[in-house]
């Protein structure tokens, strides 16, 4: 397979072969056009209300779908937004421009829906799992109190009528079908440009692992509430919509629960984080409404079958319909491509410009990287107590120490994954302790981790492109992946070995093969200090020395490192200085004889009863 | 300052209840990490099988305990083995979506079964009151609260003192430890979800006396059990018993000083002002973060 191949595919990143593409882009269309002239065809009003809330849900979902299919943040008080809208657009043309007809008024409803998101994310979003889904109900329970209770603005629990359409009855439902059929187009629309934007990519790789997300510097809290707005907006302008076509509304109608999930439902089936899968959810969900309705005459019979519908997609189809068909045609298309899997590691020259010309403009005072008496408690237990430590530009620094020394915390201290109870960590004369992970990646820090966290739901391409080294707001509109990022990414995949796997799915790589992707990643981010959590660890012994080579290379290209690891031969041959850290504190540092010979780091990691005749066995 | 007393007094004696309903919430979470939304609609159903044993057979509610306590035991044992189960190991918020499942499935047969009209069950003693030190103590929220202290405490000495207890504790502290030592942790986090829902066979009887229920009212329940925990410390027990008599009281005191109308808020504002200022709650320590979510 060539490159250029490799490339295009990593890019498509979608599931679906070409053929089924083109068929199912025509299947789209006809549906489209279809939903288009269906009211101009036919008078049948149960058909057109039907199609109506069936474009309400699909908007819904296709929103819902922005936080919680692409972000991974699952919220269940989704319909929160849509009781805004109907409110903001039934308080608006009835008593702010008394007698405007309520189409006016969506788009106000829109922006008050978002600027709520944008407020209410900015909070519930600290929060992560089952607290955040915990919020989200709490939330829309809240505004459906504070909407039955403010009465003397929202009439309470007697709702808000509001004007009969003015229209000749000859027109139908058609105004209030066109401006949902436009919003859902607008939602689609938003979706598929969010989906092949670096805003997209982010949330994917916030809703694959958010600290990871963090640490390549993703601004994670911006993306995250951008998110939450993006998902909030055309909800918000539907529900304007939606109180107009009702006439009516109420608190518990409009802020209801079951409607949050019907959502969620509906994009259960369709298929979370797919542009369509929301869609087409809905279009099959709401059918069940009506028929449930009508079999039934609602009520709890239409509660038992939604529940019991819930809880089957739930255990049965998690994924959907749509991405569980596309999984067939992949796993077809794979067949032929499988034996990659085995492919042996070949490594290509870095054709990467070193970074001298950089490294001239920066004074050379002090160490690249200093951390100042840094402490970290867990309940009682200090786990790094008051650590001082300092890494030279240019130098391939070793941190080692016996298991649970605090090392890995250390590290996560450095990078901001988590934050230090005392001490100051300074980058290139820079104090960036308070600075959150994304910023500090920013400066020219990028760091691996001991288990590896690859997104792995994206391609081997896409986890490398992912890294930012900066943010912009235009950035957030920026390609997913550029040509001369997918150039770059595939130049770093072959140095480090995995260039024949661009297209593979993160998920599917070896244990090692992820260590040497997660490394392709960091180098992306151009960082000026790479700190490697135990990269020989798991790793069979010709990929340590292929790591080592690596390592060696990039050093000569001035990139400093500093390398947690348990592998003796590796750190002594690799490494100079060495840090010893033991019991949460910085025991010795010197070069690696140095360090061997220091009775106090024998004594750390053997015991006070070791017997210096043994010490070939620490190097062994 | 009466009134003050007052609204202490029957804070803490509704609170006692809390602390039992909220037991099995936080038992199951703490044990699976499971959010059982449909403890909620549990409890309702307990309330309704009270309500008809008092109604049809003249068995008094409280005593109803006795029946439904093992009845809700098998229900619990019986969800879990045909749904819970299969979603161990998934995300939070599929667990979440699954058990609100449940609790729609469960409304929508109370609603056939019962309908969806307000019941109570009043025995004679449900108007009465002791009275001491000027203070009124309403019969049934006595017996309702020694109940629930009486069920709580053989919770407490069955989860310290039996093997199964250990073994309860040992997984809600570490799933992986306890496989290692020899715990069956399929067969706990069955019987931990099954005793987790027959405490609501006790809650259930003792709120069918307290107030009257409809199938919908689930959502206020699970609120309000969402609040104690929450406010407790997730999967804490002790955490749970304090956060239930602390909402208790908040809640008689928002009746009584503000409006009954606000006293439904107070759930949902312990919630956010807890998970965001201080998402391990009064209970939970945080002894080591774990930065792999």
């Amino acid at each position: 397979m060539s490159e250029r191949a490799a490339l295009s595919r990593a890019t498509e990143s979608g599931a679906f072969s070409l053929v089924a593409r083109h068929g199912l882009r025509a299947l789209v269309a006809a549906a489209l056009l279809g939903l288009a002239v269906y009211p101009l065809v036919s008078d049948n009003l149960y058909y057109q209300n039907m199609i109506i809330l069936s474009l309400l849900f699909a908007i819904m979902g296709s929103g819902w779908n922005i936080i919680s299919g692409f972000g991974g943040y699952v919220s269940l008080g989704q319909s929160v937004f849509l009781g805004i809208g109907a409110y903001t657009t039934a308080l608006f043309s009835l008593r702010v421009f008394e007698g405007a007809s309520p189409f006016w008024f969506p788009p106000v409803s829109a922006v008050v829906a978002g600027i709520f998101a944008a407020v209410v994310g900015s909070i519930l979003m600290r929060t992560r799992g089952h607290s955040f889904v915990i919020l989200t109900i709490a939330f829309l329970f809240v505004m459906q109190l504070v909407t039955l209770n403010w009465s003397q603005l929202t009439n309470g629990n007697h709702g808000l009528t509001l004007p009969l359409p003015r229209w000749d009855r000859d027109y139908q439902y058609w105004p209030f079908y066109y401006f949902l059929f436009g919003l859902m187009l607008m939602s689609v629309a938003l979706s598929y440009w969010i989906r092949r934007t670096k805003f997209g990519m982010g949330l994917i790789a916030i809703r694959e692992d958010e600290n990871k997300a963090a640490s390549v510097g993703v601004n994670t809290p911006i993306y995250k509430v951008l998110g939450f707005v993006a998902s909030a907006v055309f909800i918000g302008a539907a529900g304007g919509v939606y109180a107009y076509y009702l006439t009516f509304i109420d608190p518990r109608g409009m802020f209801d629960i079951v409607i949050s999930v019907q959502v969620v439902l509906a994009v259960l089936i369709g298929g979370r984080g797919t542009i369509w899968g929301p869609i087409l959810g809905a279009f099959i969900l709401e059918p069940l409404n009506e028929i449930t309705n009508n079999e039934f005459g609602g009520g709890s019979e239409r509660l038992i079958f939604f529940g019991a519908l819930l809880a089957l997609v739930v255990l049965v189809l998690p994924r959907g319909v749509i991405p569980s068909v596309a999984e067939i045609f992949t796993r077809r298309r794979e067949k032929r491509r499988a034996a990659l899997v085995g492919a042996r590691i070949e490594r290509k020259p870095l054709r990467i410009e070193a970074r001298e010309e950089r490294a001239e403009l920066r004074p050379a005072t002090g160490p690249l990287l200093e951390v100042r008496d840094v402490e970290k408690r867990f309940g009682g237990v200090r786990a790094v107590d008051g650590v001082s430590l300092a890494v030279e530009e240019g130098t391939i620094t070793a941190l080692i120490g016996p298991n649970g020394s605090g090392k890995t915390t250390l590290f996560n201290l450095m990078d901001g994954t988590m934050s230090l109870d005392r001490g100051q960590v300074w980058l290139e004369g820079r104090r960036i302790d308070r600075l959150p992970p994304w910023r500090r990646a920013h400066l020219g820090m990028g760091r691996t981790f001991q288990i590896t966290r690859l997104f792995r739901q994206m391609t081997v391409l896409e986890n490398v492109v992912a890294p930012l080294g900066s943010f912009t707001w235009r950035q957030l509109g920026a390609d997913a992946v550029s040509g001369p990022e997918a150039e770059r990414a595939q130049e770093l995949l072959d140095f480090v070995g995995m260039g024949r796997f661009a297209a593979q799915r993160a998920a599917a790589l070896s244990f090692g093969q992820q260590k040497l992707v997660e490394l392709a990643q960091v180098l992306m981010l151009d960082p000026k200090l790479i700190m490697l959590d135990e990269p020989a660890g798991g790793i069979n012994p010709t990929l340590i020395e292929h790591m080592a080579d690596m390592i060696r290379e990039l050093n000569r290209r001035r990139t400093t490192f500093l390398i947690v690891e348990h592998n003796m031969p590796l750190v002594l041959g690799l490494c100079d200085p060495v840090l010893v850290l033991a019991r949460g504190k910085c025991i010795c540092e010197g070069t690696p004889e140095h360090v061997q010979a220091d009775p106090a780091v024998l004594d750390a990691y053997l015991g006070e009863d070791f017997v210096v005749e043994q010490r070939t066995g620490v190097e062994a | 300052m009466t009134q003050l007393m007052q609204a202490i007094v029957l804070g803490l004696l509704i609170g006692g209840v809390y602390a039992l309903l909220a037991s099995g919430l936080t038992l199951i979470f703490g044990v699976m990490d499971v959010i059982n939304v449909a403890q909620g609609a549990l409890i309702i159903l307990s309330a309704f099988i009270t309500w008809t044993l008092w109604r049809e057979l003249g068995l008094d509610p409280l005593l109803g305990v006795l029946v439904t306590t093992p009845a809700m035991f098998v229900i619990g044992y019986g969800l879990y083995k045909a749904t819970v189960q299969w979603i161990s190991g998934r995300p939070a918020s599929m667990s979440v979506l699954l058990t609100f499942a449940l609790a729609l499935v469960i409304e929508g047969v109370m609603g056939i079964v019962w309908s969806t009209t307000y019941h109570a069950a009043t025995p004679s003693y449900v108007n009465q009151s002791f009275r001491g030190a000027g203070l009124y103590f309403p019969k049934a929220q006595v017996f309702g609260c020694a109940i629930a202290i009486g069920v709580l405490t053989c919770l407490y000495v069955f989860l310290r003192a039996t093997w199964l207890g250990r073994a309860i504790r040992a997984v809600s502290e570490n799933v992986t430890s306890a496989r290692l030592v020899g715990v069956n942790a399929r067969n706990v986090a069955a019987l931990t979800f099954a005793i987790g829902v027959a405490t609501t066979g006790a809650g259930g009887s003792i709120t069918a006396v307290l107030y009257p229920f409809l199938p919908g009212s689930h959502y206020q329940w699970i609120s309000r059990l969402l609040g104690i925990i929450v406010l407790g410390g997730m999967g804490s027990l002790p955490g749970a018993v304090i956060g239930a008599l602390l909402l208790g009281v908040a809640e008689t005191m928002t009746v009584t000083y503000i409006s009954p109308r606000w006293a439904t808020m107070v759930p949902y504002a312990v919630i956010m002002v807890v998970l965001l200022a201080r998402p391990q709650g009064i209970g939970g320590a945080k002894l080591r973060e774990d930065v792999v979510v």
